[in-house]
């Protein structure tokens, strides 16, 4: 397995419980290194099941999955997690936990950047008395101070105020940028991504409809808008179009020069996004590059 | 204030202990203050507590049949009291360990998500079971043991000088002051873990953890009896059953030689007649002499229960977290 792939899903399914229905399936897509990728999609698309997956937390009931050109459980000491609930143990200071780090990830901690993200915060303060916010940046501190080489976070913004976000966004960047670390994050809100993120991973219903370079997938669409009347799209891939009076607009994937008179516009992310959510068959462009 | 010295060692080795040890600090404190004393107590009953109802029971005996007797009735039943609450808290201590496994050591961590937390660290799953299986069951084989020492010598030392001391095949008795018991408390810790893992509740582990252990204990009690080969003693109808011990079977000897069940009758006439044919009585049972025999096989089966308990302990981690070991895939 080449080195310069983060991520390799193949086939990749996820079903909980025997009887159960499957969370994730059939999910193939590539994840090379040194990118900051969006994972998004609608709640319970099977987002938190992808990144649980990627590390190592729960087994795959089909397909496999490749991290850092190994299995989940080897890739172990070199992926940091973070989950949505933020898990840590209330009974410990803050202080503590950093010390848990660095000795449960020996070798590996660095203890200047994970100390840098809880800057803010009273080292004896208890877990259990942070607030969301904080606890967030103590669960993010605890996975960066492993200085991974692949960072998972599970809707990492959903606690912080603004302002934090802001900051947050800077450190992970900042990781990115000095460490060549691939960050992976899901969100339900694809605004937050937008600016930061170079890699798209659209999840909806257990299954991948999206994935690649954002801008990639921003070129190789296009919004247009015509006389509904006698429109034709015929060679391209129609993602989703919608008649308003006798106006219609689409988002397509051009197969070529578009004939006829159509005023185009370059999709924004969230366009796009929403697109391929409320139109649910269009192809996969991934699928289809790999056929 | 923290107890942990805030620099972290220059190893290479994930240290797991010392974090498990700080986690469940409260637990520790809590386990070290009942050992302490239920020990001191165990020490006391073969000393002052014993030394007072001795000499309580031979100011009885020496009164015979004397109208007025002037005895420390007090010191008696003070003595009885503590080695009744010792033996009950040994036999309880099984559940304990079942509890605080199923509540604190795995339910808690799979409920809360920390156990996601720690599995995310450098250490793989199955290193973190067997750290949180392997340190308590340490402390727990450790602690438990010196206690059913301690109560053994305890019970030991009443023999003959407490007339009212219990035989050695008394039920508590027999479970607390042997290895029995640290292979049940051992079972515990395993019973309580695997609830914990397969429930992810931390009540809910903390019940069945206990429950399970319960159906150890009850199942270890029907079979001890039969764990090491009885003595059987014939006797003549006149004489009552022949042999002191732990009973496995009684009855009756037919003229062919067969052993039967007692018949029941309730009238002189009918009982005369249902015991006509009968030619004695047979009695199947452990002598004193046994004792160590049934709490070794008793041990050796009950610890055969806690290991399969700790392969359904990482067949459970195996089955969320997939291939224990890296090289399995």
């Amino acid at each position: 397995m080449s080195s310069d792939t983060a991520l390799r899903a193949d086939a990749l399914g996820k079903r909980f419980g025997r009887r159960g229905g499957w969370a994730l399936r059939d999910c193939a897509f590539r994840l090379p290194t040194g990118r900051v990728c969006a994972v998004v999609g609608p709640n319970g698309a099977g987002k938190s099941t992808l990144l649980s997956l990627a590390a190592g937390l729960t087994a795959p009931t089909e397909g496999g999955l490749t991290v850092l050109g190994t299995s989940p459980a080897k890739a172990r000491p070199r992926v940091g997690h973070v989950a949505q609930d933020k898990p840590l143990y209330p009974q410990l200071t803050v202080a503590e936990t950093l010390l848990m780090g660095a000795d449960l990830n020996a070798g590996r901690w660095d203890a200047a950047v994970a100390g840098h993200v809880v800057k803010d915060l009273d080292p004896r303060a208890r877990v259990r008395t942070l607030s969301g916010g904080q606890r967030t940046r103590v669960a993010l501190a605890l996975a960066l101070g492993k200085r991974p080489e692949l960072l998972l976070l599970d809707e990492p913004m959903a606690d912080l105020d603004p302002l934090a976000r802001h900051e947050l966004m800077g450190t992970l960047m900042g990781q990115a940028a000095r460490h060549g670390t691939t960050i992976v994050l899901s969100s339900h809100v694809i605004a937050e991504l937008e600016d930061s993120c170079d890699h798209l991973l659209l999840v909806a219903g257990g299954r991948i409809r999206l994935a690649g370079e954002i801008d990639e997938l921003l070129d190789a669409h296009l919004r247009v808008s015509g006389a509904a009347a006698g429109a034709d799209l015929g060679p391209h891939t129609v993602v989703e179009s919608r008649v308003t009076g006798r106006q219609l607009t689409a988002l397509i994937r051009p197969a070529g020069p578009l004939a006829g008179d159509w005023r185009t516009t370059a999709p924004s992310l969230e366009e796009l996004v929403l697109a391929h959510l409320r139109g649910p068959g269009a192809p996969n462009p991934t699928e289809e590059r790999a056929a | 204030m923290s107890a942990v010295p805030l620099t972290a060692a220059p190893v290479d080795r994930p240290r797991q202990t010392r974090w498990l040890l700080r986690l469940h600090r409260p637990a520790l404190y809590t386990w070290a203050a009942l050992w302490l004393l239920l020990a001191a107590l165990l020490v006391a009953l073969d000393g002052p507590l014993l030394d007072a109802a001795a000499q309580g029971w031979r100011q009885f005996r020496d009164c015979g049949m004397t109208e007025r007797c002037d005895y420390d009735q007090g010191a008696i039943l003070r003595y009885k009291d503590c080695y009744d609450y010792a033996t009950v808290a040994l036999n309880v201590l099984p559940f304990l360990v079942a509890a605080w496994a199923g509540a604190a050591l795995t339910g808690r961590e799979l409920e809360s998500g920390t156990a996601r937390l720690a599995w995310t660290q450098a250490t793989s799953p199955a290193r973190w079971l067997a750290v949180r299986l392997a340190v308590p069951a340490l402390g727990v084989a450790v602690c438990t043991g010196l206690l059913s020492w301690l109560h053994h010598r305890a019970w030991a030392a009443g023999q003959g000088r407490i007339d009212s001391a219990k035989e050695w095949y008394d039920r508590f008795t027999l479970h607390a002051g042997g290895p029995v018991v640290v292979a049940l408390a051992l079972a515990g810790l395993a019973a309580g873990a695997l609830a914990g893992l397969l429930l992810r509740r931390t009540l809910l582990a903390l019940v069945v953890g206990v429950l399970v252990t319960g159906v150890v204990r009850g199942l270890a009690e029907l079979a001890l009896p039969h764990l090491w080969p009885p003595v059987t003693r014939l006797s003549t109808l006149d004489q009552g059953f022949l042999g002191d011990g732990l009973v496995v079977d009684q009855g009756m000897v037919t003229r062919s030689g067969a052993h039967v069940p007692p018949p029941s009758c309730d009238s002189t006439a009918s009982c005369e007649a249902a015991y006509a044919h009968f030619t004695g009585r047979y009695n199947t049972y452990h002598p004193v002499s046994h004792l160590w025999g049934l709490q070794l096989t008793t041990t050796a089966l009950v610890l055969a229960v806690a290991g399969l308990l700790v392969a359904g302990c990482f067949l459970a981690l195996r089955r969320q977290t997939g291939p224990l070991r890296p090289a399995d895939d």
